[in-house]
């Protein structure tokens, strides 16, 4: 018998941990380690909201029970910066000045949040809501009955929005081109939207665009000017136009890389020995003839899934999936990126 | 326990300044107002070897002993620290510096070792350090700073300690210290805290400002001191050595001497000697120091002469384990010496025994005229524990001695209803008499008639029973349920903070229990002892020790079987392993196989 095979996973979210789950139950002996920069185990993060809701502990939004990981003999590498894959010496080095070898490598390392250009020098002013910690720091600076505005009002940020308003807080959505993103709506479809979001009590202020962001204390301290000279304000400002993969430390990994990593339809990069899964790939689409993001939980998973199969000996292809369906029922938006 | 109960454990290799921040931790909790005890485990070796762990557990209310689990790690050097993982409880957090300057080896950073529930925290210790005083030797403080401010402790008496800790050294040493601590202080304060440790404010009580941070070897100086100690001789030897060291700084401002002999030997012997001449003396050494010391130990008792020997164990036999706790030399420190040699031993439990006991050793020791051994091991004597000072000095003043003036030669053995004889100092008037190894009459001229022996046996024997007696010590105390119970544990020496809280976790878990420390073990307190014994279906002895040494002194003194739990790994006991034990015992009564030592556990004397 051989050496147990190395199978290195960057990012423990949905898609890594439904892959270190499969190479375990599909190879025994594997060592798999699952590296993230986070400090916490893999958490629901379309669960986050309920923090509006009253939950306080993150053990409350876990995906599975902690224990699970020893059960599976999976190592989980938290708090752990992936800076470089070297994809010819198959090594994969961490901000702690650790060199990590693998034989084959998954990278789910997922997106964070898209913020136009023209706002990017203002990124210091906005709140978060990507992680438990983000998500907590925002929540204590939105007090009861609060402000929050929100630029674009993609998918997961009108999730919150929802929460906002059923908990008694104003929201103000600007809209831009990531409204409703991962969805593409047709302008025919956005009215019918919009007004389905003002009827649920969200303010909209459409056609403005924001060129500035400001501190100026008091009660509602964070204040949006848009091109006009109007303003808004509120207790925070979040941006939620959509995704960008994290990529960065794969620069010099030797893999064809576009916005996302590039992938044939068995979620294999141009290098034979590294896969990659979930919002950080473009897949290969025969039908499209192009790479394309999938978004939506369950894509995700199921690429998580396919490619530790791949990875194990199997040949599967990520078939297009239905695409993502958002519609108005009984006046409420209803779109299946929220199915989990 | 109500409020704050946590352990912080800090693990570096020995010059990283590990035992250090120790230190300043658990002065800085025991000035806020906090009850600690703390424990540094080091390597024998000096800089640049070895494991060194600090742990500090900090309490509202008074604690006994370690708790197994560590609510945080600090690491200060991954290599060590690492094995320790396991020692955080859940949801507890494991710091550690996630910018080290050296390549690791693959599998050698802490981010790999950390359990899924416990919290990791990477801080960049050595650059934190580094930045804020050019220096990357403030690491340890910077990860102060950084526990200081992840855990919201108020930075003030951090920064207190820092300044006192650093006084004599040049103020650029002190002025780095301080910012190393800031700035670790800062980093910490911005971190999101993820794990579920909690510190709430101490609750200041009226007695807290008189606290102090002592340790059993601090104590026991302390101790000899107030009791008036005249004289000492001393050969180092760990985990004695900081007894000799601290007195050797205080008793020349008393006027008394300190003396560092060649040996253990001539130590033993020159405070046989100043306890013959009517001095208070002592020496302190450890089991090694105790084996050479025998033969005068012998001459002592024989001799009938009043000293003091402090014995701190450590892991043996011979050169042993000398920085690792063990408590094996029960039978040696009771029985050892040639002859029938009955002598006082007083094993003190905590931090505050000490004090009493080697005060106290004074006085048993003069009132009947004998060697009295305060019996110590490396986790009592390394130990700290916040203790309040008495308010007067608890120790009677050396009596006066005099020859009874009488016609006739000085009997100096004579028989009296105390079976304590009149003793002379040399050059007393009157109390002329011949002293020696030998066997003797009652004006210690040799003899070895049958009858002679006899009687000078049962005078040395019987002049101690009433050391059980003896005001204003503790020779054994009952702690825990009153009346009949399931399960007794009979405890002694540094093990008898596990064995408490045992005791009250098991009855926290609705089990009747009780405790017993024996402090005298030598001669043993056997009313208390066998009334406990009446009390109990089953005694359980847990010790530090392969055999059981004190399970067997009590088999042998009370003909009464017990179950014994011994440990032989050089590490304190563990409240888990007796609690298990217990619970056992009130389960089933019977001992379990392989935790318990592996020749059957019930040491029926039958
Ligand atoms: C508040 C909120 C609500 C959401 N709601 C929904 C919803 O309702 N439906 C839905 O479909 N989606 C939702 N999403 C999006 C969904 O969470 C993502 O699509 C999904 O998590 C993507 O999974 P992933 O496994 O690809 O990557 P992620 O879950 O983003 O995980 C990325 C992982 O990679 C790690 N990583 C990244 N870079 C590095 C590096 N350099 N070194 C080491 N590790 C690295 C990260 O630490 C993380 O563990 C929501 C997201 C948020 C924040």
């Amino acid at each position: 018998m051989g050496e147990p095979s190395r199978y290195a996973i960057i990012g423990s979210g949905s898609a890594g941990f439904g892959a270190a789950r499969t190479i375990r139950e599909r190879d025994p002996e594997a060592r798999i380690s699952l590296v993230t920069i986070s400090s916490l185990p893999f958490y629901n993060r379309y669960d986050l909201p309920k923090l509006f809701l009253g939950v306080e502990d993150w053990r409350d939004l876990l995906a599975v029970p902690t224990e699970v990981f020893d059960m599976l003999d999976i190592q989980l590498r938290r708090a752990s910066r992936v800076v470089e894959v070297d994809g010819r010496n198959l090594t994969i080095q961490f901000a702690h000045n650790e060199v990590m070898g693998f034989d084959r490598l998954l990278v789910c390392s997922g997106g964070g949040g898209y913020l136009p250009a023209a706002l990017s020098d203002y990124r210091h002013l906005l709140h978060d809501f990507g992680s438990f910690e983000q998500a907590v720091v925002t929540r204590k600076a939105v007090p009861k009955g609060g402000t929050v505005i929100m630029l674009g009002g993609d998918m997961i940020g009108l999730d919150l929005a929802f929460t906002l308003v059923d908990t008694g807080h104003k929201v103000i959505l600007v809209t831009n081109d990531h409204t409703f993103w991962p969805h593409q709506i047709a302008p025919e479809e956005r009215g019918e939207l919009l007004d389905a979001l003002t009827a649920t009590g969200i303010e909209i202020i459409d056609g403005r665009r924001p060129t500035a962001i400001e501190d100026i204390g008091g009660r509602l301290p964070r204040r949006m000017v848009f091109s006009d000279g109007t303003t808004a304000s509120g207790n925070v400002i979040m941006a939620f136009c959509g995704q960008q993969p994290s990529v960065e430390f794969l620069l010099s990994a030797g893999i064809d890389i576009e916005r996302g990593i590039l992938v044939n339809t068995q979620l294999q990069s141009s290098n034979d020995a590294i896969w990659a899964a979930g919002d950080v790939c473009q897949i290969w689409s025969d039908a499209g003839k192009g790479y394309k993001f999938y978004h939506g939980w369950k894509n995700v998973r199921i690429m998580g899934e396919i490619a530790a199969r791949n990875m194990t000996g199997a040949e599967e292809a990520f078939d297009d999936p239905d695409p993502l369906a958002i519609r108005v029922e009984d006046g409420r938006i209803w779109s299946s990126f929220w199915e989990h | 326990m109500h409020g704050t109960d946590l352990q912080i454990a800090i693990c570096g290799s020995a010059g990283d300044g590990t035992i250090a921040a120790g230190d300043i931790l658990k002065r800085t909790m025991a000035l806020m107002g906090y009850k600690v005890i703390a424990f540094d485990l080091y390597p024998a070796e000096i800089r640049g070897f070895g494991k060194c762990i600090a742990r500090v557990r900090v309490s509202s209310e008074q604690a006994y002993s370690l708790k197994h689990h560590s609510d945080v790690l600090v690491s200060l050097h991954d290599g060590h620290a690492i094995p320790h993982v396991g020692e955080v409880r859940d949801f507890g957090a494991v710091i550690f510096d996630d910018a080290p300057i050296a390549r690791v080896a693959e599998g050698g950073h802490m981010s790999a070792h950390v359990r899924p529930a416990q919290i990791p925290y990477g801080a960049s210790l050595r650059a934190i350090s580094e930045q804020a005083s050019g220096n990357a030797r403030g690491r340890n403080i910077a990860a102060l700073g950084y526990l200081a401010g992840l855990y919201d402790i108020p930075p003030e008496a951090f920064q207190q300690t820092i300044m006192r800790k650093f006084a004599g050294k040049p103020e650029a040493v002190t002025e780095a210290n301080m910012q190393a601590f800031d700035a670790g202080y800062d980093v910490g304060a911005g971190v999101f805290k993820l794990d579920d440790v909690t510190m709430e404010p101490p609750s200041y009580q009226a007695e807290g400002a008189r606290a102090v941070m002592m340790t059993g070897n601090g104590a026991t100086v302390r101790g000899l001191l107030d009791a008036g100690i005249e004289c000492f001789f001393g050969y180092p030897i760990t985990p004695a050595t900081s007894i000799m060291e601290r007195l050797a700084q205080e008793m020349p401002l008393r006027g008394a001497r300190l003396l560092q002999t060649e040996d253990e030997i001539s130590a033993i012997a020159a405070t046989i000697g100043a306890g013959y001449a009517g001095a208070r003396a002592a020496t302190a050494t450890s089991g090694p120091g105790l084996a050479l010391m025998a033969e005068m130990l012998g001459l002592g008792v024989m001799a009938e002469v009043p000293s003091v020997i402090v014995v701190s164990q450590r892991g043996g036999p011979s050169t042993g384990m000398p920085t690792k706790t063990e408590q094996s030399d029960l039978n040696m420190a009771v029985f050892g010496a040639s002859g029938d040699a009955q002598r006082i031993v007083l094993a003190p439990t905590n931090v505050e025994g000490c004090y009493r006991c080697a005060g106290k050793a004074f006085e048993l020791a003069e009132r009947h005229q004998t060697p009295v051994i305060v019996l110590l091991d490396l986790y009592l004597s390394n130990r700290y524990e916040t203790v309040i000072p008495p308010k007067t000095n608890p120790f009677a003043p050396k009596p006066f001695e005099g020859p009874s003036v009488g016609g006739g030669p000085f009997r100096r053995f004579a028989e009296t209803p105390t079976n304590v004889s009149p003793r002379a100092l040399p050059g007393q008037a009157g109390g002329v008499h011949t002293i020696t190894g030998l066997e003797h009459n009652e004006l210690g001229r040799p003899s070895d008639l049958p009858e002679m022996h006899a009687a000078m046996s049962r005078k040395r024997h019987e002049k101690l029973i009433a050391a059980t007696e003896h005001p204003g010590l503790t020779v054994a105390k009952r702690f825990g349920d009153e009346g009949p119970v399931p399960v007794g544990i009979l405890g002694w020496g540094s093990t008898f903070g596990e064995i408490l809280e045992a005791m009250f976790a098991a009855q926290a878990e609705g089990l009747p229990c009780t405790a017993m420390k024996v402090v005298m073990l030598s001669p043993l307190p056997l009313e208390h002892i066998e009334a406990f014994f009446a009390d109990c279906t089953h005694v359980l002895v847990p010790e530090l020790n392969y055999e059981g040494q004190f399970a067997q002194l009590i088999c042998g003194a009370t003909g009464k079987p017990v179950t014994r739990l011994t440990r032989a790994t050089g590490t304190p006991m563990q409240v888990e392993d007796i609690l298990s034990e217990v619970r056992r015992l009130a389960a089933t009564g019977q001992p379990s196989e392989g935790e318990t030592d592996e020749r059957g556990l019930e040491a029926s004397l039958s």
